[in-house]
């Protein structure tokens, strides 16, 4: 574990990447998504899975996510959540957003190290 | 910009969807954690751990459910729900802290509303739409209008022959009806009632098109000669004479002699004709009038095909009444038109046009109301500027600051509107209790009319929410730290509030004197109305019309033969000091005959009313003598051709040398009567002064009064003058007419004030009455107005107020200065008021007697009270800022 323990993750940068994996992989329940940082992450990134759904409720507010009740690869009854078009167009925006920002910030801290 | 207030959007949505969605969608959000955490747990438990270890570690992993719960509700739901509770519990804590203000503003909103919504409901339910028929608006009556009396109006009962000529040859109704009055006696056990009958024609009931209530309504096989006798009940009757009780239904009763059973009871608002019993009769060429003298008793109503104008029925009636006129030229003016009116013209007149003046008069108050309410908002929201900046500068949002003002106005207009309800509902009973009831269609209903209320609840609502507001924006947008800054104690802030504040107060404190103005005439006017000359004295006067049996009473003996010993036996009765017979009932005079005076020549027909009277009706009823005498005893049992005329008979008919006792009239009328008078030529005996002879308002015509004992032709009126009061002697007569004939009852009895009361007072009364109270409730509310606006204006100057004094000013000047500034508003307003009641004078000239439009004492009285009035409300808070201690003001920061 790094110092990114639990929970640092900025709010804004979990929906964004929840919009991302479900974007790339398609409808997903929460434990999915939470497996799939954890995998992409290479387990850098430990979250508190719980604020998943936080982020899961705040992106369905938006309406970039949609759910619906479906059955789980254990046979079991789970709510998957999928990227809605108004979704990606605000994953376009934020991953952009997020490239110019980090870019900049990524330049400032380089600067400081200098 | 734009994207974000979307998302906003669909945002708020999802929250409210969310919070009325509530348990379900909690207990589907906990099974998805569940199943998250047992999935975790199985991974560890997977990964070699024990249940107990894998499912602390699966929680560990998870984080704090408790807070995510948390975190879901406040995402969730209207987080703002719980703020809007504390905003309320806020805004009540400051509305009560504000006690005064509060119930000022909820005081003048209600009594708006509540005013506004009982008048509009009263004008509603008795002018707009008092008929419940089917197609009642199309319902018309028509007038034979003679076109040599300059007047409107004219003959509007018909014969039978004219009515089968208008109903089978019009081409303008799609139905038709008519009805004659017969007052029906009706016997119970050992008295005798009077019923007022009315008899209809076929298809009576068919034309308005309501079904019975109980039993049936009268049907054509009804109205066929040899048919059974039936008729049908009113409700009213059916409640007040026979208790309601449904077993009287298909009883036999013996109405004026024949057995007729009844077959059913009318619905509450079936009201035709006011009649408490309806007799169908078909109407043949041949059928006879139901009193001998007039045989045109017959009231017609039509229904006017959908599409067709007024002028095109009146046309047609010309028609086919001028074909009638050539056959009997007699019975008909020698040149004249055909008038149709509106069904609902029977309740117009004097009446309207008071009642329009009220709604008007509230509207003007529902006006002052909400400027008083906007004015009271607009200085409670400036005075509170830095209360917001303060708010606003601690963090609280621009929208945050317009709900709590929004919150703190919705509660004033509820509270308002809630008073406003009562106000309404209480008023309109009151205004019914206060109301002439004989100016109340018998069909009418009278309920708050919920449109309306609606209406003026809004009116109400959106004041307070706008003046509530504006000011709140206004301080939400401006810089924060502005009136912060701002001391607040001089002129100079809020400026813009402070005129529009002035601006409101002016046009209040107009449009409270048109309405003290409108108040103080129709006063006025009633007062004028009241001290008009009737020419009788009726105080301590009993009346009571007599309808005797027609069969048994046809001639002049006949007639005379019930009154003699009526009469005697009352003068006999202690407490009794005149009693008299006469067959009009004044001021309404008698019935129209041409006169000639024999040794006059002239072009036109001479006219004059004809009355028979008894030898003590000039002595009960106090007329007096200009000239000659009363009749005698001996004139009256002989039955001798004498006559009394009135004052203006002499001045149009003889010249002023003449001295008219002695002369001669003619009166052709008799001739015609059922009971006829041969040679109708009386000598004049007497003459007595006017007597108004049609109201107040009209100048009384020529009439001319005879022996009873001559014809047993007209109507039988009773007066009874006595020294005690009028009413506690009905029973006495009852038992004296009763003596005299059992079968006779006693219609209509009062005292004859009341009745005339009734008839003439009761309208401008009312009116006047109610126009005093809007005008009252104005001044109130105008006083309050001035009040808050002088008080707030000089709280805020009390800083310069002190400063003024330290610098030597006296008491007596800061007084002056104070009430100079509210007097200044007061004087604008009332030039203001001045102009729009002189321009409104013409609508309210309508309604007064006796005195102009724009009666100067009037003017002049209201101003004077407007002012004085102002000047209280100004010294109030002008004594108050006197009596600051400079010390105080100077040091207060």
């Amino acid at each position: 574990m790094t110092d990114l323990k639990k929970s640092e993750v900025l709010q804004g940068t979990l929906d964004l990447m929840i919009l991302k994996t479900l974007h790339a992989l398609g409808p997903q329940h929460g434990f999915g998504i939470a497996r799939r940082i954890e995998q992409v992450s290479r387990d850098v990134l430990s979250l508190n899975e719980g604020t998943v759904y936080t982020s899961l409720l705040r992106l369905l507010q938006q309406g970039w996510i949609k759910s619906q009740w479906g059955i789980s690869d254990n046979n079991r009854k789970a709510k998957f959540y999928s990227i809605t078009a108004r979704g990606e167009r605000q994953l376009a925006v934020e991953t952009e957003n997020w490239e110019r920002i980090s870019s900049v910030v990524g330049r400032v801290l380089r600067l400081e190290e200098e | 910009m734009a994207a974000t207030k979307m998302s906003w959007m669909r945002a708020f949505t999802s929250r409210v969807r969310a919070f009325f969605g509530g348990a379900a969608r909690d207990s589907e959000f906990d099974d998805e954690l569940r199943e998250h955490l047992d999935r975790l747990t199985d991974r560890f438990v997977a990964q070699g751990k024990s249940r107990d270890d894998a499912q602390a570690a699966a929680r560990r992993q998870f984080g704090n459910i408790g807070v995510l719960k948390q975190d879901r509700r406040e995402v969730r739901t209207l987080a703002s729900l719980e703020d809007l509770g504390r905003d309320l519990r806020y805004a009540l804590r400051t509305l009560w802290k504000s006690r005064g203000f509060t119930l000022v503003s909820i005081a003048t909103l209600g009594l708006g509303i509540g005013a506004c919504t009982s008048i509009f409901s009263l004008i509603d339910n008795v002018l707009l739409s008092p008929f419940p028929y089917k197609g009642s608006a199309r319902m018309a009556f028509l007038q034979i209008h003679d076109l040599e009396k300059g007047n409107d109006g004219g003959r509007q009962g018909y014969t039978s022959t004219e009515y089968l000529a208008i109903s089978e040859q019009n081409h303008v109704f799609d139905g038709t009806t008519a009805a004659a009055e017969d007052p029906v006696l009706y016997k119970t056990g050992d008295s005798v009632e009077l019923l007022y009958g009315v008899h209809v024609t076929p298809g009576t009931f068919e034309f308005f098109g309501m079904p019975a209530l109980l039993g049936r309504v009268l049907q054509p096989g009804d109205y066929e000669p040899g048919a059974p006798p039936v008729f049908v009940m009113r409700y009213k009757t059916w409640v007040t004479r026979f208790a309601g009780d449904p077993n009287i239904l298909n009883k036999v009763l013996v109405l004026s002699g024949t057995p007729r059973t009844l077959v059913g009871i009318m619905p509450p608002r079936f009201g035709w004709y006011e009649a408490d019993v309806l007799i169908p009769e078909k109407l043949t060429p041949d059928t006879k009038p139901m009193f001998a003298d007039f045989a045109a008793d017959w009231f017609f109503l039509g229904r006017v095909r959908p599409g067709t104008t007024t002028q095109q029925v009146e046309a047609d009636m010309t028609v086919i009444l001028n074909g009638l006129a050539k056959v009997h030229p007699q019975d008909y003016p020698k040149r004249f038109t055909v008038l149709a009116k509106k069904l609902g013209d029977t309740v117009v007149g004097r009446f309207e046009s008071t009642l329009y003046t009220a709604l008007a008069a509230v509207g003007l108050l529902l006006l002052i109301g909400c400027s008083n309410v906007a004015n009271l908002m607009l200085a409670r929201a400036t005075s509170r500027e830095k209360e917001f900046a303060l708010r606003a500068a601690l963090g609280a949002g621009r929208a945050r600051l317009v709900r709590l003002l929004l919150v703190e106005s919705l509660v004033l207009a509820f509270g308002g509107a809630a008073f406003g309800v009562l106000i309404a509902w209480g008023g309109l009973k009151v205004l019914v209790a206060g109301m002439p009831q004989n100016l109340i269609p018998a069909e009418a209903v009278i309920e708050l009319n919920a449109p309306v209320l609606v209406f003026t609840l809004c009116t109400a609502a959106l004041t307070t929410l706008l003046f509530g507001l504006a000011p709140a924006l206004q301080a939400a947008r401006r810089d924060l730290n502005d009136p912060v800054r701002d001391t607040g104690k001089g002129g100079g802030s809020g400026l813009r509030t402070g005129r529009l504040r002035n601006a409101v107060v002016v046009m209040e404190v107009a449009m409270s004197l048109v309405l003290l103005i409108g108040a103080g005439l129709l006063m006025r006017s009633f007062v004028a109305l009241r001290e008009i000359r009737l020419g009788l004295n009726a105080d301590h006067v009993f009346q009571t019309q007599l309808p005797l049996p027609a069969k048994r009473y046809e001639t002049a003996m006949q007639v005379r033969s019930f009154f003699e010993p009526l009469l005697a036996r009352l003068k006999a009765t202690p407490g009794v000091v005149e009693a008299a017979e006469s067959s009009t009932l004044p001021p309404f005079g008698g019935v129209d005959t041409v006169v000639e005076i024999p040794g006059k020549t002239h072009v036109d027909d001479w006219h004059a009313l004809w009355t028979h009277v008894s030898e003590g009706y000039f002595r009960a009823l106090r007329i007096e003598f200009r000239n000659g005498r009363e009749f005698t005893h001996v004139e009256m049992n002989d039955g001798r051709k004498v006559a009394v005329v009135n004052e203006t008979f002499v001045r149009k008919y003889f010249s002023g040398q003449e001295n008219p006792v002695g002369q001669h009239v003619r009166i052709s009328k008799l001739k015609e009567l059922s009971d006829p008078v041969r040679d109708p030529v009386f000598e004049i005996v007497g003459v007595v002064a006017d007597v108004m002879t049609s109201g107040l308002q009209s100048p009384p015509e020529p009439e001319v009064w005879i022996p009873y004992t001559v014809t047993g032709s007209g109507a039988q009126v009773l007066f009874v003058r006595t020294a005690q009061d009028p009413a506690s002697i009905t029973n006495l007569v009852r038992q004296a007419v009763s003596a005299v004939d059992p079968g006779v009852a006693l219609a209509y009895p009062s005292p004859l004030e009341e009745r005339i009361g009734d008839r003439i007072y009761a309208g401008p009364r009312f009116g006047s009455w109610l126009m005093t109270v809007f005008g009252i409730v104005g001044l109130i509310l105008v006083t309050v107005g001035v009040y808050s606006v002088v008080a707030y204006a000089t709280a805020r100057r009390t800083h310069e107020i002190g400063i003024r004094m330290a610098l030597g000013a006296e008491r007596r000047d800061v007084l002056g200065l104070v009430i100079g500034s509210g007097i200044r508003l007061v004087v604008a307003g009332i030039a203001l008021g001045l102009a729009i009641s002189l321009v409104l004078g013409r609508v309210i000239a309508a309604q007064l007697n006796g005195i102009a439009p724009h009666d100067p004492i009037t003017f002049g009285a209201t101003t004077l009270l407007l002012v004085a009035t102002a000047v209280v409300a100004c010294w109030i808070p002008a004594r108050r800022a006197s009596q600051v201690d400079p010390n105080v003001a100077l040091r207060y920061e």
